[in-house]
C-alpha cells in the first residue's frame, strides 16, 4: 500500500507518538556525533549522517540486567527482569543497512531458546526505515544482495521525495497498524517523484563463491597478511548492525549485585581464552578469520543468512584501515 | 529436558549445597539439591549435559551434570579451581545457595549403546562427563555388554572419584584398568604404570560390536584416537565431548564456536567423524 | 578557511621510501620493514608489513598516513616477525613513542632501522580519506606539532615540510576546559563518556599500553567494571590517563581511533601539562629510563599533598 507523508506531518506523527509516552528513537546528535537514541521532540532527529552506531541497540543493548541477585547469609534471593517493562518503541530513520540486520538477527535469538530480552523488544518495536540518497565508497550494501531502498526489516519504509516529505511503503502488518492509528496525517500516493537514491559504487558479490572458498580455506597463509596488522579492539563488532556476540558478567559486592548481559567482541584476545591458560584463537589473524567465517560461512550454514549488510561503518571506523569489503572482494575473486 | 517455558533463559534455578568432597588437591564435587520443589521434581536431564554453575558474585562457570540421570533428587558437579568462579565456588560450604542453568547441549545416544560393549577412556580431570554416563549404564547394566573403563592421571591424588574407582574395582561385571603416568605412582599403589594411550593399547579392548566413549585433555586424545583406529574402531564408534569457553551456554553469545559448530549446542558430545571433520581450534 | 596546506613533497618523500626501503631489503640490512600502503577506498593509507624486495614499490606517504605504526613493535604484537632488523616508517610524532618504549626497556635502538618522514600533516579522523589537507582537515595534534622533521634516524628524505601556521587546537580546548567550574567540567566528561562503549581501540593502538595483562582484563580482583555504564566508563579513562602520565608521547591515535569521537588526547595533553609544571619533564623528548612518576627525589614538588 503507497501513501505518502509531508515532512510536517511526519514531525507530528513523531510528536504524536512521544506525547503517548512511546519511546521514540530516531538519529539525533550526542555530543557531536549522529546516534539511535530517544528523542524527546521530533526536531531532534537528524538525517544527513549515518548514525555512529547501528540500530541493533534498540533490541540488544550495550548493556542490560538481566537479573539481580542478594545474599543473606546461606540465602540468595534473585530478581527477575519483568520483559513487560521494555517500552512500546517507534525506531525511526532507519537506514536499510540497518533495518535489514534486525530479522537477520532474529534466527540466532530464537535459535531453540527464545531471549526474551531481545525477542520482546522486537515485538514492541515498529521500525520506519528510510531509504538512502547518498553512500560513500566504504558503504557495500548493494554488493551483499541489499540496497539502499531495501524494506526488509522496515514495517514502513520512508523513501524522500523530490517535492520533500515521504513516499510510505506498509511492509507488515505493524506498519499498516501505524498508519490507520494516523491516518490523518497519511495521503494517498499522488504521482511523486523519490530523490535519486544513492548508488553504492561496488560490484555484487558472489556470496555463495565467497563461501565454497571458505568452506574449504580454514587454513590458509592469506590469512596472515590479511589480519596481521589488526590490533584486537571491538570496534567493528560494536557498531555492526549484525555482531551479536555477549558477555555475562555479575557486578556488585558478595552480598548483592546485578548480572548482566553486555557486548562482546571476537576480536578481543581473551574472548576464548580459558581459564587454564589454553586460547584455542591465539593470535589475531585466527581471531579475524573467525569474524570473517562467522559473517559469511557460518551464519550461513546454521541460518542460511549472510552476517553483513553492507553499511560499511567497520571499514570507516577500522583503526588500521581493514576494509571487510576489500577482502571479501578479493576472497570472491580467487 | 531443558526448560523452553522460562521466560528469561538467563535466570538460573537455585540449590543448596548439600555436600562437599574434595577429589583431589584442587578439585572438589559439590552434590547440590534444587531449593523450588517443583525443579527438584522434574529436572530430568541425559548423561553428557552440561550446566552453567553460579557463584553470585563472581559469576558463571560451566561443568558437565557428573551425576547420572537415574539417580534422583540431587545433581552433582567436579571442577578444578582455576579461574575467579571456580575459586568462589571452592569457597562455598554445605548450606549455601548457588544457581545453575540447563540442562543444555546434547547427550549420549545411550539408546544407541543398547546391546553393545563399552570402554571409557578418561584422564584426569576429564572422568566426570564420563563417570555421568557409567554410573547410568551400571545402573542399566543388563542393557550393555562388556564394560572396560581404562582411567588414569598424572599422580595416585591426581585420580578424581576414588572411593569409586575402588567400587568399579571390586564389581565383577567391570573391568577397571588404572593406571597413573611414569613417576607417579607411590609405593603401595596396585595399578599400572603408563600414560593412558598406552595402557589403552595394552588392555586392548576387542572393537567388535563396541563404542569407545574418550574424554581427556588434547594431548591425550591426540595420542588415544590413533590407538583406538589401530585396534580397529572406526570414527563412527567413537564418542568424545569437548569443552570450550562458554558464556551462555545456549547459542547465542558466540563464543564457543569451533568452526560452525556450535560446542554448546551441537555438542558438548561428539564423534571421532564429527572432530575430523571440525577445524583445529578447540 | 580552506587553503591547502602544502604537501608537494609527499611524493617525492614517497619514492624516497620507496628507494631506500628496496635498497635495505636487498642488501638483507633488515628482515621487515613496517610502513604505509594504499587501500581500496580513494585516498586512503594503511600499515603494511613487508618481507619482500618486489613489495618496495607499495609503500606510500600521503596525509592519509594517519596511523602510529611504533605499536607494531611492541610487545603486545606478536604476530609482526622479530628476528633480525626491522625497518619503520615514523613520523615525528610516532618517534616520540619509539624513543619513550626504548626509554622503558621495550626496544633496542639497534633493533630498528628508522626511516623518518618529513610531514607537514596528516588528516583528522573525522575525515574522509580523499580529502584535501587544509587548517579544517588536519588532525588536532598536527596544529601543535613540533617534530615535523624526525632526527637521529637511520634514513630521512632530504625534502622539507613546509611548516602551516595553525592555532593550537588543544591548548585552546584545554584552556577553556580549565576556565570552567568544577561541576561543568564533570557535566563535559560526563557526557564526553557516556557515548563509550567499551571497543578498547584507544588501548590495543596506544604504543605505551603493551601490558600482557591490561587491568580491565584482570578479574580477580575486577578493579574496573567492564559494562559500558557512566562509573565504569569513568574508570577506565581516568586510569588509563593515569597509567599514561609521563609516558604519553602524544601521537593521538587514541583519539582519532575512538569510533565515538571522545577527545581522549585533552586527558593525555592536560596530563602532560601538570607533569610540564609540576616536575618541569616531558615524556620522549630522549631515552629516558625514569619519568616522575616512577622516580623520586627529595626535590620533587609535594604541594598537592594536603
Amino acid at each position: 500500500m503507497q501513501k505518502q507523508i509531508s515532512q510536517q506531518n511526519l514531525n507530528i506523527l513523531l510528536d504524536t507518538l512521544i506525547a503517548e509516552g512511546k519511546r521514540v528513537v530516531a538519529p539525533r546528535m550526542n555530543a557531536g556525533i549522529p546516534l539511535y537514541e530517544p528523542i524527546k521532540s521530533a526536531s531532534e532527529m537528524v538525517t544527513e549522517q549515518l548514525p555512529r552506531r547501528s540500530g541493533k541497540e534498540a533490541f540488544f543493548p550495550l548493556c542490560e540486567d538481566i537479573m539481580s541477585y542478594k545474599k543473606e547469609g546461606q540465602k540468595v534471593t534473585l530478581k527477575d527482569i519483568d520483559p513487560a517493562r521494555f517500552p512500546e518503541t517507534v525506531l525511526v530513520g532507519v537506514r536499510p543497512c540497518d533495518a535489514a540486520a534486525i530479522p537477520v538477527l532474529d534466527a540466532v535469538f530464537s535459535w531453540d531458546y527464545k531471549d526474551d530480552f531481545f525477542l520482546e523488544r522486537r515485538k514492541k518495536t515498529t521500525v520506519l526505515g528510510l531509504a538512502c540518497t547518498q553512500a560513500d565508497d566504504a558503504c557495500f550494501c548493494t554488493a551483499v544482495g541489499l540496497s539502499p531502498a531495501e524494506t526488509r526489516g522496515s514495517d514502513l519504509f520512508l523513501t524522500p521525495l523530490e517535492e520533500g516529505g515521504y513516499a510510505c511503503e506498509t511492509c507488515s502488518e505493524k506498519g499498516e497498524v501505524l498508519i490507520a492509528n494516523h491516518k490523518e496525517l497519511f495521503s494517498d500516493a499522488n504521482g511523486f517523484k523519490t530523490l535519486p537514491l544513492a548508488d553504492p559504487q561496488t560490484e555484487k558479490f558472489d556470496l555463495q563463491k565467497v563461501k565454497a572458498w571458505l568452506d574449504e580455506h580454514f587454513e590458509d597463509p592469506s590469512w596472515d597478511s590479511i589480519a596481521i596488522r589488526c590490533v584486537g579492539c571491538g570496534a567493528c563488532a560494536f557498531v555492526c548492525p549484525a555482531c551479536h556476540c555477549f558477555d555475562i558478567v555479575d557486578e556488585g559486592t558478595e552480598k548483592s549485585g546485578k548480572r548482566r548481559k553486555n557486548w562482546d567482541a571476537c576480536g578481543f584476545r581473551k574472548f576464548t581464552h580459558h581459564a587454564s591458560g589454553h586460547n584455542p584463537r591465539d593470535g589475531q589473524p585466527k581471531r579475524y578469520r573467525n569474524r570473517i567465517m562467522h559473517k559469511f560461512k557460518y551464519y550461513d550454514d546454521k541460518f542460511g543468512q549472510t552476517l553483513c549488510t553492507g553499511c560499511g561503518r567497520c571499514i570507516r571506523l577500522c583503526p588500521v584501515g581493514i576494509d571487510i569489503a576489500g577482502i571479501v572482494e578479493e576472497i570472491s575473486k580467487k | 529436558m531443558c526448560d523452553h517455558t522460562k521466560k528469561n533463559i538467563y535466570l538460573p534455578y537455585l540449590a543448596t549445597v548439600e555436600e562437599v568432597i574434595d577429589e583431589t588437591p584442587d578439585v572438589r564435587t559439590l552434590k547440590l539439591v534444587f531449593q523450588d520443589d517443583q525443579v527438584r521434581e522434574s529436572f530430568n536431564f541425559r548423561a553428557g549435559q552440561f550446566g552453567e554453575y553460579s557463584a553470585f558474585g563472581a559469576g558463571e562457570s560451566t561443568f558437565c551434570i557428573a551425576s547420572s540421570p537415574t539417580r534422583k533428587g540431587h545433581i552433582e558437579c567436579c571442577f578444578r579451581s582455576v579461574g575467579r568462579v571456580t575459586e568462589e565456588l571452592r569457597r562455598l560450604e554445605v548450606g549455601d545457595t548457588m544457581g545453575v542453568r540447563g540442562p543444555y547441549g546434547n547427550s549420549f545416544p545411550i539408546e544407541e549403546f543398547f546391546g553393545k560393549n563399552l570402554v571409557f577412556v578418561a584422564g584426569g580431570i576429564a572422568l566426570p562427563p564420563l563417570r555421568t554416563l557409567i554410573w547410568n549404564c551400571l545402573d542399566w547394566r543388563e542393557k550393555f555388554g562388556d564394560i572396560t573403563i581404562v582411567y588414569g592421571a598424572r599422580t595416585e591424588s591426581d585420580l578424581v572419584y576414588k572411593r569409586e574407582l575402588k567400587e568399579w574395582q571390586e564389581r565383577d561385571d567391570v573391568r577397571l584398568v588404572k593406571t597413573v603416568d611414569p613417576g607417579g605412582n607411590g609405593s603401595e599403589w596396585d595399578g599400572k604404570v603408563g600414560f593412558v594411550p598406552t595402557i589403552l593399547e595394552e588392555a586392548a579392548p576387542s572393537a567388535d560390536n563396541t563404542i569407545a566413549l574418550v574424554c581427556g585433555p588434547p594431548i591425550m586424545i591426540k595420542f588415544t584416537l590413533p590407538v583406538l583406529e589401530k585396534l580397529g574402531f572406526t570414527d563412527e564408534q567413537v564418542y568424545t565431548t569437548l569443552e570450550n569457553r562458554m558464556k551462555c551456554g545456549l547459542g547465542k553469545c558466540g563464543r564457543c564456536n569451533v568452526g560452525n559448530v556450535y560446542v554448546c549446542k551441537d555438542g558438548p558430545v561428539f564423534t571421532a567423524k564429527q572432530i575430523k571433520s571440525m577445524p583445529m581450534e578447540f | 578557511m580552506t587553503n591547502s596546506i602544502d604537501t608537494s613533497i609527499y611524493s617525492a618523500v614517497t619514492e624516497a621510501i620507496q628507494a631506500e626501503a628496496h635498497r635495505i631489503l636487498s642488501e638483507g640490512q633488515v628482515s621487515a620493514i613496517v610502513g604505509y600502503a594504499a587501500s581500496r577506498r580513494a585516498g586512503s593509507a594503511r600499515p603494511i608489513v613487508i618481507t619482500q624486495v618486489g613489495d618496495s614499490d607499495k609503500l606510500i606517504f600521503t596525509p592519509a598516513c594517519v596511523n602510529n605504526l611504533s605499536v607494531y613493535l611492541t610487545k603486545a604484537k606478536k604476530e609482526i616477525p622479530k628476528k633480525g632488523k626491522i625497518g619503520i616508517v615514523v613520523k615525528g610524532c610516532d618517534l616520540k613513542a619509539l624513543v619513550g618504549l626504548m626509554g622503558e626497556s621495550q626496544l633496542k635502538r639497534e633493533e630498528i632501522y628508522l626511516i623518518g618522514v618529513p610531514c607537514a600533516g596528516v588528516l583528522a579522523s573525522t575525515v574522509q580519506p580523499n580529502r584535501e589537507l587544509t587548517p579544517d582537515s588536519i588532525a588536532p595534534k598536527c596544529t601543535e606539532c613540533d617534530s615535523h622533521l624526525p632526527t637521529g634516524c637511520d634514513f630521512v628524505p632530504s625534502e622539507t615540510p613546509v611548516i602551516p601556521e595553525l592555532d593550537e587546537k588543544y591548548a585552546a580546548e584545554i584552556a577553556r576546559l580549565e576556565g570552567l567550574t568544577p561541576s561543568e567540567r564533570w557535566t563535559y566528561w560526563k557526557e564526553q563518556f557516556s557515548k563509550c562503549i567499551k571497543c578498547y581501540a584507544c588501548r590495543q593502538v596506544c604504543p605505551f599500553c603493551f601490558c600482557d595483562q591490561c587491568l580491565c582484563d584482570r578479574n580477580k580482583p575486577q578493579m574496573v567494571e567492564t559494562t559500558p555504564r557512566p562509573a565504569g566508563n569513568f574508570a577506565w579513562h581516568v586510569v588509563r590517563a593515569m597509567h599514561l602520565a609521563g609516558r604519553c608521547a602524544g601521537c593521538a591515535e587514541c583519539e582519532r581511533v575512538c569510533p565515538m569521537d571522545i577527545p581522549l588526547n585533552l586527558l593525555n595533553r592536560k596530563m602532560a601539562k601538570e607533569l610540564k609544571e609540576l616536575y618541569d619533564y616531558e615524556a620522549c623528548l630522549e631515552v629516558n629510563e625514569k619519568g616522575p612518576l616512577v622516580s623520586y627525589t627529595d626535590k620533587d614538588d609535594q604541594s598537592f599533598i594536603k
